[in-house]
C-alpha cells in the first residue's frame, strides 16, 4: 500500500466535521486530501449538547479561541450535572467537576476524612466540599486562573452548546483550510478484490470518491463499519434499556444554570441544557416501559418554556461496536457505539476516536499491531464509560415504577459489582489513570444515588476531631472565598462572550 | 460481628519487614493500631547493597526519616540512571536516566520528534535529549535548578545491612514493638492464620499478618491458593554472586549493567566500595568459575567476600489469602536488576496502605490487591525480559535462548507497538513509564518504524532548532549541577546532627 493520502469522511455532523476540522489542521491539505460527504437530505442527530472538560483539549489543538467559540455555538458554561429524584422522588445531588475538598495531611483521600466527619454527625451534604458544585448553586461562573499557591481552589469547566452551530462552525473552519464537501449520499462501496480496502464510495449522483482511508461518521447507519465490514455490534441493552429519547427546545425563560439537569422520570430521565437563545430538553426512555406518544406528550407538560418545534423522535440501542477500526475503515461517533447523554460523553467518545487515531495514524501501511491497539483501548474507555452510567440505575432505592424496578434488580457487569462493593464496605471507588471517570465523579454519584459506604481509611481516624475539624473549616472557607469571588454565570456570558443576535438567528 | 483492626504482627526480616512496620505505624499508630514486628534472622551479608528507584526519597520522607541519613551513614551515592554495556554486540552502551515525565498537557512527547528526526539523519544518540541520562553520564547529580520541561531526579546504591539497621533503629525508637525469633508453627483455620508459634512456645495472634519474609514466604508460602509460579522462561538466571571491591574514584553517577557470555554483571558504585553482582544460568558457568572470572569481568580486585545464593524470578498466585498479606519479596521476586528491589516492598506496602482494611472481618480489599500487585509485578518482570529478549549476543547459548523465546503476550504488545509507532501502551501499575520504556527499548535497539504525524505539523527549521535547543539546554542544566561527590559531601555536613542522634 502507498503513502495515506487521500482521507475521506463519510457523513458530517459533529463527528464528521470534529474529525474534518482535526485532519485538516493537524496533516493539513497541502500532503493529504480530505473530503466530506453528506447529504442535506439526511438530518443529523445533533441537539443541545453538553461535554465535560477534555473539550477544551480539542479546541485548543484546532487553536479556537475560546469566547469566539462560544459566541458561535451560543454555548453556557457547565460545572457539572444536577440529578434530581435519582435515588428516590424529591432527592438531588451535583456531580461537579473538578475535586472533592483538598489534600489533608495523612496521605488518604479527602473523603475519607469527609465520611468520617458524617458519620459522627456532619452535613451530609458534600457540594458543600467542592467549588464547582457550590458555584453552580448559586448560579456564578468565571474563568479563574489556576492558584498559583494552592490557596484557593480551581474552577474545572466544560460546556453546553448548540451542537448543529458547532458542526456548522468547523464546516467553515474546515473549508477554509482546504476541506472538500461533496453533497450526496452514499450508494454504493468499492473494495479491493485482494485487501478488502475500500477504494472507493459511489454517490447516488454517480460520483466516484476514491480515498486511502475513510472515516465512518454515517451515525447509526455505520455505512462502511457495519455495512461493508460486518464489524459487529455488543448490545448493551440489558444494563441500559433506554432505547428512544424524545428531544424539543423551548424558549428560554430564565438566565441559563452554568449546569445540565437530569431528572429521573417514570421510565427514563429527561435532561434540561441551558443555551445562551434556548434551553434544550429530552425524555430518554424505554419503549417496553412508555410508548412515543406518552414519553413526547410527558415531555412537553414538562417543560419550563414555551416549545420551539415538535418533539422529534430518536431511536437507539445501546452498545458498542464490536471493532471500531477496520482495514482502512474507523468509525467516529454514533457509528462507533452509543451511550445514552447521561454524562454527556458523546462528544467526548468522538474526541477520543480522532485523537487516538493521529497516535496510531498510518504514514504508510496500515499496520494490523496498531488497529489492535486501537480497538483494546478504545473497548477499555468504553466499558469504563459503560460501567459509570449503568451505576446510576443500579444503585437507587427508587421502586416505584415497573421500569425502576427493573434496574435495580438487574445483573450487572462483574467489574461494576466489584466497585460497588469495595465502595459500599469503605468508600473506596479506587480508578485507575486511564478511566475517563474518577473518584470525585465515582463518589458524587454513587453516594448521590445512596450507596452510603459503611466505613473509610482507618487513618482517616489518626488525626484529632479538632485537626479534622480545622481542616474542613479552612477548605469551606477556601471554597466560600473562591465562589463569592465569582460573578453570575449570566453576567459573564454577557461581558465576555454573548452571541451576537445574527449568529442566534443561524 | 466484625470490628476494626487492633494488632498487625509483621514477619520478616531487614529493609522489607522494617520499611512495612514503618510505613504502617507512622500511619495508623495515631488511630490506635498496634504494629509488631517478629524478627527474622537476617538475609544480608556485608557485602549487600540495595539499589533503589527514585521514589525511595518519597517513601523516607513519609514515614519521617530524613534522606540524608542515607548518605551519611549507609554509605550512599545518588544514582541517575543505569547504564546497560555488552548486551548489543558492537553497539554503544546506553543509559536509562531518572527523567521525570513532562507536565501533563505538554503536548506529543519528544521521542516522536526524535524518530522524525533519526529518519532525517539525526545521528545522536536517545539518551542525550535526556536530563536524568546526561547528568548520571556527567557524575552529576539532578537536584536544584531544572527546566520545566526537562527534569529529573536520582535514586540510590545504599549498604544493605546500614539501610536496615537505620531503618529497624528508626521503626523500634518510634514505638513498634519487635521480637528476635524464628516461625515454629502456623496455626490456620480455613484461609486464616489464627496464630503464629515462635521458636520459644509464644504464641502471637493479630488481626492482620503481614508476610515480609522474602523468599522464604514464612506465611504466604503456607496459605491455600498462594503457589509460586516460576517466570524462568523469561528470566532465566537462578544464580547470584555478590562481591565487593574497591570504591570508584571520582564517583560516577550510574550503576553499570554489562551482559557477559553466561548472565550480567552489575557494579553499583557505594562510597566505601563497589558492589558487584553477578547473575547468570548456573546450566552455563558453575559458582567457582564465575568467581574465578569476576575481577577479570568486573576489571576491578575483588575482595574475599564473596557471597553465592539462588534466584528463583516469580510471583504467588494470591499475595492476601485470609487475613495474611505478602509484600516484597514473598510476594513477588525478580532480579536485582534495573533498581527493582525495594521498589517490590514499596510498591506492596503502599498499596497494602491505601487499602488497608477497615474491618478484621471479610477483607473485600483482598482481591484487588491482589490483582493490583499481579498486573505490577508482570509490568516489572516484562520490563526485565525485555533486555533479555533484545540482547544481540549472537552464538551463545544463553542469549540466543533467551532471543528466541517466545514472550508473554504483555510484553509483545509493547514492542510490537514501540516498532510500529514509537508508542508505549503502558498497563494500570506500571512501575516504569513511557520515557523509561523508551530509552530500555531504544537502548536495545528497537526502531519505531513511524511516527505520529502531528510531528509533520512542525516546519523542518523549527525541528531542527527546537532539537538543538534541547541539547543546549541539557548541557547547562548538566553544568549547574554538583557532582555525586560534592553532593555526599554536602549531604554529610548538613546530617551530621542528625546522624548523632542515631549514634
Amino acid at each position: 500500500m502507498q503513502q495515506v493520502r487521500d482521507i475521506v469522511i463519510v457523513g458530517g455532523g459533529t463527528a464528521g466535521w470534529m474529525a474534518a476540522a482535526a485532519f485538516a489542521k493537524v496533516l493539513g491539505t497541502q500532503t493529504h486530501s480530505i473530503t466530506l460527504i453528506e447529504s442535506d437530505e439526511i438530518g443529523t442527530v445533533g441537539v443541545g449538547e453538553a461535554t465535560i472538560p477534555p473539550i477544551m483539549q480539542f479546541n485548543a489543538l484546532l487553536g479556537i479561541d475560546e469566547d469566539e467559540f462560544v459566541r458561535e455555538t451560543n454555548a453556557t458554561f457547565k460545572l457539572g450535572i444536577e440529578f434530581i429524584d435519582w435515588r428516590k422522588p424529591g432527592s438531588s445531588y451535583f456531580h461537579p467537576f473538578g475535586t472533592f475538598g483538598a489534600n489533608i495531611t495523612g496521605g488518604v483521600g479527602f473523603m475519607n476524612y469527609w465520611l468520617r466527619w458524617v458519620q459522627s454527625g456532619g452535613d451530609p451534604d458534600f457540594t458543600r466540599f467542592i467549588a464547582e458544585g457550590q458555584a453552580a448553586r448559586e448560579g456564578r461562573f468565571a474563568r479563574v486562573p489556576a492558584p498559583q499557591d494552592g490557596q484557593l481552589p480551581r474552577l474545572n469547566y466544560a460546556y453546553q452548546f448548540d451542537a448543529a452551530a458547532y458542526a456548522a462552525y468547523l464546516r467553515r473552519f474546515s473549508e477554509r483550510r482546504g476541506v472538500t464537501r461533496s453533497e450526496g449520499r452514499v450508494v454504493d462501496v468499492e473494495q479491493n478484490t485482494e485487501t478488502g480496502y475500500i477504494e472507493a464510495v459511489k454517490l447516488a449522483d454517480g460520483t466516484r470518491v476514491a480515498g486511502d482511508f475513510f472515516i465512518d461518521c454515517s451515525g447509526f447507519r455505520a455505512l462502511l463499519i457495519e455495512g461493508v465490514f460486518k464489524a459487529g455490534f455488543d448490545d448493551w441493552s440489558h444494563w441500559l434499556p433506554n432505547n428512544r429519547a424524545a428531544a424539543v427546545p423551548c424558549e428560554r425563560v430564565e438566565d441559563p444554570t452554568p449546569f445540565t439537569r437530569s431528572t429521573a422520570r417514570e421510565s427514563g430521565w429527561q435532561w434540561r441544557i441551558p443555551l445562551q437563545h434556548r434551553t434544550g430538553n429530552g425524555y430518554v426512555f424505554s419503549d417496553s416501559y412508555i410508548s412515543e406518544d406518552e414519553a413526547s406528550r410527558l415531555l412537553l407538560d414538562r417543560l419550563d418554556g414555551r416549545p420551539l418545534a415538535d418533539p422529534k423522535i430518536l431511536r437507539f440501542t445501546a452498545g458498542k461496536r464490536r471493532r471500531g477500526w477496520v482495514k482502512n475503515c474507523l468509525a467516529v461517533g454514533l457509528s462507533s457505539g452509543f451511550l445514552e447523554p447521561l454524562e454527556s460523553t458523546s462528544i467526548h467518545l468522538i474526541q477520543v476516536a480522532i485523537m487516538k487515531l493521529f497516535e496510531l495514524f498510518p504514514l504508510r501501511e496500515i499496520n494490523p499491531i496498531l488497529i489492535d491497539q486501537y480497538n483494546r483501548e478504545t473497548d477499555a474507555l468504553y466499558d469504563h464509560v459503560r460501567d459509570f452510567i449503568i451505576a446510576h440505575y443500579k444503585v437507587t432505592d427508587r421502586d416505584d415504577t415497573p421500569y425502576w424496578h427493573y434496574c435495580r434488580n438487574m445483573t450487572i457487569p462483574d467489574s461494576l459489582a466489584a466497585k460497588l462493593e469495595l465502595f459500599r464496605e469503605r468508600g473506596e471507588p479506587r480508578t485507575s489513570p486511564s478511566e475517563l471517570f474518577r473518584e470525585t465523579s465515582w463518589f458524587a454519584v454513587l453516594y448521590g444515588q445512596g450507596l452510603i459506604p459503611r466505613s473509610y481509611h482507618p487513618v482517616a481516624n489518626a488525626l484529632s476531631e479538632d485537626e479534622l475539624q480545622l481542616a474542613l473549616a479552612s477548605i469551606r472557607t477556601a471554597i466560600r472565598h473562591r465562589v463569592d469571588s465569582l460573578p453570575s454565570h449570566a453576567d459573564f456570558l454577557e461581558r465576555c462572550c454573548s452571541a451576537r443576535p445574527t449568529a442566534t438567528a443561524a | 460481628m466484625s470490628r476494626r483492626i487492633e494488632q498487625i504482627v509483621v514477619v520478616g526480616a531487614d529493609a522489607p519487614a522494617w520499611m512495612a512496620a514503618a510505613a504502617l505505624h507512622s500511619s495508623l499508630g495515631g488511630a490506635g493500631i498496634r504494629v509488631r514486628v517478629i524478627e527474622l534472622p537476617t538475609l544480608l551479608q556485608p557485602v549487600d547493597a540495595y539499589s533503589a528507584l527514585p521514589e525511595l526519597g518519597g517513601f523516607l520522607y513519609r514515614i519521617g526519616l530524613e534522606e540524608q541519613l542515607l548518605f551519611n551513614i549507609c554509605k550512599a551515592v545518588p544514582i541517575a540512571g543505569q547504564r546497560f554495556s555488552n548486551w548489543s554486540g558492537a553497539a554503544p552502551p546506553f543509559l536509562h536516566g531518572y527523567d521525570r515525565p513532562p507536565p501533563p498537557g505538554a503536548g506529543l512527547g519528544f521521542t516522536q520528534l526524535w524518530i522524525k528526526g533519526r529518519q532525517k539523519g539525526l545521528r545522536t544518540a536517545f539518551e542525550n535529549f535526556f536530563l536524568g541520562a546526561m547528568a548520571a553520564k556527567a557524575g552529576r547529580v539532578p537536584v536544584a535548578v531544572q527546566g520545566d520541561e526537562l527534569r529529573a531526579t536520582f535514586g540510590y546504591n545504599i549498604d544493605a545491612s546500614a539501610y536496615s539497621a537505620l531503618l529497624r533503629h528508626f521503626t523500634v525508637q518510634g514505638g513498634v514493638e519487635s521480637k528476635a525469633a524464628r516461625v515454629a508453627d502456623v496455626e490456620t483455620d480455613g484461609d486464616r492464620i489464627t496464630a503464629i508459634v515462635l521458636d520459644d512456645g509464644e504464641r502471637v495472634e493479630a488481626d492482620l499478618f503481614v508476610d515480609a519474609s522474602g523468599p522464604q514466604t514464612v506465611l504466604i508460602g503456607r496459605m491455600p491458593g498462594a503457589e509460586f509460579e516460576s517466570w524462568r522462561q523469561w528470566l532465566p538466571c537462578d544464580r547470584m554472586l555478590v562481591a565487593s571491591g574497591k570504591a570508584l574514584r571520582p564517583l560516577p553517577g550510574f550503576s553499570q549493567i554489562s551482559a557477559f557470555r553466561q548472565g550480567w554483571l552489575g557494579l553499583f558504585p557505594l562510597q566505601d566500595r563497589t558492589a558487584v553482582t553477578a547473575v547468570y544460568d548456573s546450566g552455563e558457568i558453575s559458582d567457582k568459575n564465575m568467581l574465578d572470572n569476576l575481577s577479570t569481568l568486573a576489571n576491578l580486585p575483588i575482595g574475599g567476600d564473596a557471597v553465592v545464593s539462588s534466584l528463583c524470578q516469580g510471583a504467588r498466585r494470591r499475595t492476601w489469602v485470609g487475613n495474611c498479606v505478602a509484600i516484597g519479596e514473598s510476594a513477588f521476586s525478580l532480579e536485582p536488576l534495573d533498581a527493582v528491589q525495594l521498589h517490590i516492598a514499596h510498591f506492596c506496602i503502599s498499596q497494602l496502605m491505601t487499602l488497608f482494611p477497615v474491618e478484621a472481618g471479610a477483607f473485600p480489599e483482598a482481591e484487588l490487591y491482589d490483582r493490583i500487585i499481579r498486573r505490577a509485578a508482570i509490568n516489572l518482570r516484562d520490563f526485565q525480559a525485555a533486555h533479555y529478549k533484545l540482547n544481540r549476543r549472537f552464538d551463545m547459548p544463553l542469549w540466543d535462548r533467551c532471543r528466541d523465546a517466545a514472550l508473554p503476550e504483555t510484553l509483545q504488545r509493547k514492542l510490537d507497538n514501540f516498532t510500529a509507532r514509537g508508542r508505549i501502551p503502558l498497563n494500570d501499575d506500571e512501575t516504569f513509564e513511557e520515557q523509561a520504556w523508551e530509552s530500555l527499548l531504544i537502548g536495545h535497539g528497537v526502531m519505531p518504524q513511524s511516527y505520529d504525524p502531528r510531528v509533520d505539523a512542525l516546519p523542518e527549521q523549527d525541528h531542527i532548532a527546537l532539537t538543538q535547543a534541547r541539547l543546549n539546554d541539557i548541557v547547562g542544566l548538566v553544568d549547574g549541577m554538583a557532582s555525586v561527590d560534592e553532593f555526599i559531601a554536602g549531604a554529610d555536613s548538613q546530617s551530621q546532627k542528625e546522624a548523632e542522634a542515631f549514634g
